[in-house]
């Protein structure tokens, strides 16, 4: 199954290490396929250097895609991750 | 074979960057037409419209940016005030990205209304026609080659560009490190964009914002070039092979003899193409540095399998000569 999901940026900081880590964290036990879309540029997001990689800045939208079987599992952390701005409200 | 292919860069590129990328390397200056600089460039063509100028327009292609030279400014100055105008016009179409006066000229001031009336950017540049469009094709090629970025570690391995792909966590990143200290050399860890240039051949390179940066489980993220200084990185490097790593699979037949060499596909180009399998025991590092060495000495005309085969082969004939040779005798 696939998901794609838009997303917005919502930590003043953006996509920094810190977010980047915590995503690719959530994504570890998961077995989806994930990627993201920025300005163009489609990455893994199970890779670090991938995600600091768009240094997506606050209010950026990214466009998340997600394939496998738990995709929706997947999907619903990721999108709760973005929205409660990765702990750092 | 499908490579892990992830995007098909499409960015649009506008007179605006052209001008801001260039200006100083072809001494661009802006004269006229300012409204239009958000135009978009969308071929790797320039153009003198000395012929297009004469009001012969069969073929005339609109997209390309026009060059004027000695000839287009003698010519225009020939020419009555309202016809000059008339054909200026008619050059400048709605898809027309920008127009380079060259050597400095100082452009007739009809060229320089039908710019600002068509909004079509006016330059002036120092160098000569000719060289202007050697120049500008040249930087447009560049900007328009197919690119894509790719997942995987680019590293340089006795001088040969070495791909190393292969799932998260397969330990791509371990791999490029252990060459590192080996003395060889790292582009680009998990990013890679990869261009098409003519050749065709391709090269790869690390995005600008984490070039020479890895991150390793367990460690984090660290620089190399300050970790091992700059003799163990490099901007870009050609890619000649590329080496899928994989979990060894007990019922998968990996290649045991290298007679048939594998291909995989980038952007139309095909690479020499190894899977290796990853297990305990195996040393990465020093099969990736024999996979490299057995490229070059592929290179060099030598193909340890191929001669070896030929060898054995000829050793077969021979023996099958020699019992030939007994039973006659019997």
């Amino acid at each position: 199954m696939k998901i794609v999901r838009k997303v917005k940026v919502k930590n003043s900081l953006g996509l920094h290490t810190r977010p980047a880590a915590s995503i690719v964290k959530l994504l570890q036990p998961r077995k989806s396929a994930v990627q993201f879309t920025h300005k163009h540029e489609t990455i893994n997001a199970r890779s670090i250097m991938s995600i600091l990689m768009l240094a997506a800045r606050k209010n950026t939208v990214i466009e998340i895609s997600v394939e496998g079987d738990d995709a929706e599992l997947t999907m619903q952390h990721l999108v709760d991750a973005f929205e409660s701005e990765f702990g750092e409200k | 074979m499908v490579s892990s292919l992830l995007t098909r860069d499409e960015p649009v590129y506008l007179v605006k960057h052209f001008y801001e990328q260039h200006s100083k390397y072809l001494g661009l200056v802006l004269l006229a037409g300012s409204a239009g600089l958000s135009r978009k460039i969308n071929k790797a063509e320039v153009h003198r419209p000395g012929l297009s100028l004469t009001g012969y327009l069969k073929g005339f292609v609109p997209a390309r940016i026009l060059i004027f030279g000695k000839q287009e400014i003698e010519f225009l100055r020939e020419l009555e005030p309202e016809v000059r105008m008339e054909r200026l016009s008619s050059i400048l179409t709605p898809s027309t990205p920008a127009v380079i006066v060259a050597r400095g000229f100082p452009p007739p001031k009809e060229l320089i209304s039908a710019c600002d009336k068509a909004n079509v950017p006016l330059f002036r540049a120092t160098s000569t026609a000719t060289n202007l469009l050697s120049r500008i094709t040249f930087l447009l090629l560049e900007e328009f080659c197919p690119s894509v970025t790719l997942h995987g570690t680019l590293v340089e391995v006795f001088g040969v560009g070495v791909l190393i792909q292969g799932e998260s966590s397969v330990g791509k990143s371990e791999a490029a490190l252990g060459l590192i200290e080996r003395g060889h050399r790292l582009i680009s860890d998990d990013v890679v964009r990869v261009k098409r240039k003519e050749g065709p051949y391709l090269v790869g390179s690390g995005p600008e914002l984490t070039r020479h940066l890895m991150e390793i489980r367990g460690i984090g993220i660290i620089n190399v070039a300050h970790l091992y200084g700059a003799v163990c990185v490099r901007p870009d490097k050609g890619i000649d092979i590329v080496v899928k790593l994989e979990e060894w699979d007990d019922q998968h037949f990996y290649d045991r003899v290298g007679l048939d060499d594998k291909f995989i596909d980038i952007l139309g180009v095909s690479v020499p193409f190894h899977l290796l399998p990853v297990k305990p025991g195996r040393d990465v590092v020093l099969l990736l540095e024999t996979i490299g060495l057995n490229h070059r000495l592929k290179d060099m005309g030598y193909n340890s399998a191929k001669e070896f085969n030929t060898k054995l082969l000829e050793t077969i004939a021979k023996r099958q000569k020699k019992r030939v040779g007994i039973e006659n005798r019997a």
